[in-house]
């Protein structure tokens, strides 16, 4: 039991991870119509930007090196913040110069974010190298800093992020409940053509929806490297596994999609925990498969069937 | 939908001929007289324009995306190679392995995906293209796995014993271009025409009677066939299967590719894979690939891999720069007839008889139902 205990204990940081990526991808495509397929590598790109700022002056790491604006090494909590600053301005400036003239395309529009994957890649490994780095936790991570319960361990680290996580996106959610912006912001994804109409202006809704999608991925990227480090494929396998809980909300409920990082994560850890033939490797297969499955039995995800047929 | 492809008058056929002629010219040239380095890059580069083309037809024919050509690629060279060392098939005869695998896998991910918007199959074969070379290392571990077989040419070709890699280019040459010429056969029939009015008019193609679904799995289906049959080629020149020849790179890769220099030609597909296959070389040779900072990112494979996707985003709305010139022949061929004037007034005159016959069958048609939905009120 306390095996058990400790293994979901486990999945609760990369479940965090996940459903913040699930709830940005949700979020783009239920408001434009875009799999931003990105999203892995923006946040991979605004990590290493935390890095810097919490590096400080460092000949080993460009853009920090000589360099007044920057100053002395930044708290690991104020180099996230800053990341996740610049990470929503990009996203604002994607949308508005990237995807904007071309999202009537979906091919099109796919190019381009396939596009800027390859980009914020290239330019990681150059600028950087392929290196791993590592940037630490905003949170005590040392061997003490743990609950037992049940006699299973429970990180300080863990509780943080996943606390940090469901603080954050529950805030989005008042966001989109209870304020005028948040209004705006479901009537544009509700209805485009009605929200013009109505004198919603559609596209600063839309470029607010990418920036906050953006600083969600970057959230989630600064959080995380904690637990993984800093390389420049670190968002390959958690982009999966949040493209996989997106699907799992048809691709347009965040709260699902929420739901369904988590589930993935508890998934990923108790198939490599207790299946004997199955390593941490190949979980993302049996994550692969169970996609597929869910997709065969039920192609809306766990929407419930009317609401999947209106949104169609 | 019905018009006539321009590229089909006389002329353009003979340069299409031409063109042809000289790229086998080409490739005989190379075979003899380049090195065996380079006889084996261009084969692959022969075999990946099958898997070029099978993304050709569904992004330009279909209007789908898929992101897991190279992991289908695998796929077929997976198979092929077993197929010859597990099971004892022929050489000669293992692509035809990876092109049922290819097949095969490509129904599999089509069918729940096609059933939902256009997004899930491009992120179904997205994570296929991830998880493939997991899969690959965990079923034929690290090291590479050998092709217990090998292709020696026939006494009548006069190649030497130790110039089978010049016996390898012609197979794969005889079966990519057997391949080619069978499916573009395909696409400028009736299915090709039935898969563009999928493609632009899904409802008004239903309502035809056309069966949508159906068609784009057996597009996708074929597609992944392509690209296990070209996966199937690869094991031709290159004698051993690895999981590091297929990261999730190379399908982004061909999707960049394929999205670029696509059209309604499979043999655009050509300039695809030799640009996949030779771009690296080209690039390793300048020693490019090891600068850093700004210099090394503009002289990167990634830098130039977006700067073509964003290019084709924006400059061609994703239609690829093949498109571009082929909607200048259209208007070229409009700018003809219109200024024609002799020719455009018979037409005019033609079509307004035309229409006034139509109104008068339409007239005496229309009888014989007014009478008859009369019939049960009397």
């Amino acid at each position: 039991m306390s095996l058990f205990l400790q293994r979901t204990f486990d999945s609760l940081a990369n479940g965090s991870a996940y459903a913040a990526l699930a709830v940005a991808i949700s979020m783009v495509f239920r408001s434009t119509g875009v799999l931003n397929l990105a999203q892995g590598q923006l946040a991979m790109f605004s990590t290493y930007i935390a890095l810097v700022f919490a590096t400080g002056p460092s000949p080993y790491l460009k853009f920090s090196s000589n360099t007044d604006v920057l100053g002395a090494a930044w708290p690991i909590w104020a180099a996230i913040l800053g990341a996740v600053v610049i990470s929503m301005v990009i996203g604002a400036f994607t949308e508005r110069v990237i995807i904007r003239p071309i999202s009537a395309d979906p091919v099109a529009a796919v190019g381009a974010t396939l596009g800027l994957y390859l980009l914020l890649g290239a330019f990681v490994r150059k600028q950087w190298g392929g290196r791993t780095m590592f940037l630490g936790s905003p949170f005590p991570q040392t061997v003490d800093d743990r609950w037992d319960i049940g006699g299973a361990r429970l990180w300080h680290d863990t509780v943080g992020i996943t606390l940090t996580m469901i603080g954050v996106l529950g805030l989005l959610a008042v966001l989109q409940r209870r304020t005028k912006v948040g209004l705006a912001f479901r009537a544009v994804t509700s209805n485009r053509t009605g929200s013009l109409m109505v004198g919603i202006r559609v596209s600063r809704v839309l470029m607010l929806g990418w920036a906050l999608a953006a600083g969600i991925g970057a959230l989630a990227g600064g959080l995380i490297a904690g637990e993984i480090n800093v390389r420049p494929d670190m968002m390959g396998r958690l982009l999966i596994f949040g493209l996989a809980a997106a699907t799992l909300g048809g691709l347009r409920s965040p709260v699902l999609a929420f739901v369904g990082g988590y589930l993935f994560a508890f998934l990923e850890t108790m198939l490599g925990g207790y299946v004997s033939f199955i390593d941490s490797q190949v979980t993302l297969v049996w994550a692969l498969l169970v996609l597929i499955i869910v997709l065969f039995v039920r192609p809306s995800g766990l929407l419930p069937r009317s609401e999947a047929w209106q949104q169609r | 939908m019905t018009t006539r492809n321009p590229s089909t008058s006389t002329p353009l056929r003979i340069v299409w001929v031409a063109i042809s002629l000289a790229f086998v010219v080409l490739s005989v040239r190379v075979a003899f007289s380049a090195t065996p380095k380079i006889v084996t890059d261009f084969s692959n580069a022969i075999a990946l324009s099958l898997a070029f083309g099978g993304l050709v037809l569904l992004t330009h024919y279909l209007g789908l995306l898929s992101l897991g050509q190279g992991a289908l690629v695998g796929v077929g060279a997976y198979a092929a190679l077993h197929a010859v060392n597990d099971f004892g098939a022929p050489v000669v005869w293992m692509p035809l392995a990876g092109l049922l695998a290819g097949t095969l896998v490509g129904a599999i991910v089509a069918i729940p995906s096609l059933r939902l918007p256009k997004a899930y199959l491009a992120l179904l074969t997205l994570s296929l293209a991830v998880a493939y070379p997991i899969i690959l290392k965990q079923v034929d571990g690290n090291l590479p796995v050998l092709l217990h077989g090998e292709f020696v040419a026939p006494s009548w070709t006069g190649i030497a014993e130790n110039d089978e890699h010049i016996w390898e280019l012609f197979l794969v040459a005889i079966y990519a271009s057997a391949a080619l010429f069978l499916v573009q056969g395909l696409l400028r029939g009736p299915i090709g025409r039935a898969f563009i009015a999928s493609r632009d008019e899904p409802e008004a193609a239903r309502a035809f009677g056309v069966p949508v679904y159906r068609l784009r799995l057996y597009g996708v289906a074929l597609s992944g066939g392509m690209a296990g049959l070209a996966g199937g080629l690869l094991m031709i020149p290159t004698n051993f299967n690895d999981f590091t020849h297929y990261p999730e790179e190379l399908s982004i890769k061909m999707f960049a590719l394929a999205i670029a220099f696509g059209g309604s030609r499979l043999i655009s597909s050509v300039p695809a894979a030799l640009i996949l296959i030779f771009l690296p070389v080209w690039l390793i040779d300048r020693n490019w690939v090891v600068e850093y900072g700004w210099v090394g990112l503009f002289k990167s494979e990634g830098f130039i891999y977006a700067a073509l996707l964003l290019a084709t985003a924006y400059l061609t709305r994703g239609k690829g720069f093949m498109h571009l010139f082929e909607r200048r022949k259209h208007r070229n061929l409009e700018t003809a007839v219109t200024t024609n004037r002799g020719a455009s007034l018979v037409a005019d005159q033609l079509m307004a008889l035309e229409n006034q016959l139509n109104r008068i069958e339409g007239f005496v048609g229309e009888q014989p139902d007014i009478s008859s939905r009369q019939e049960p009120t009397d």
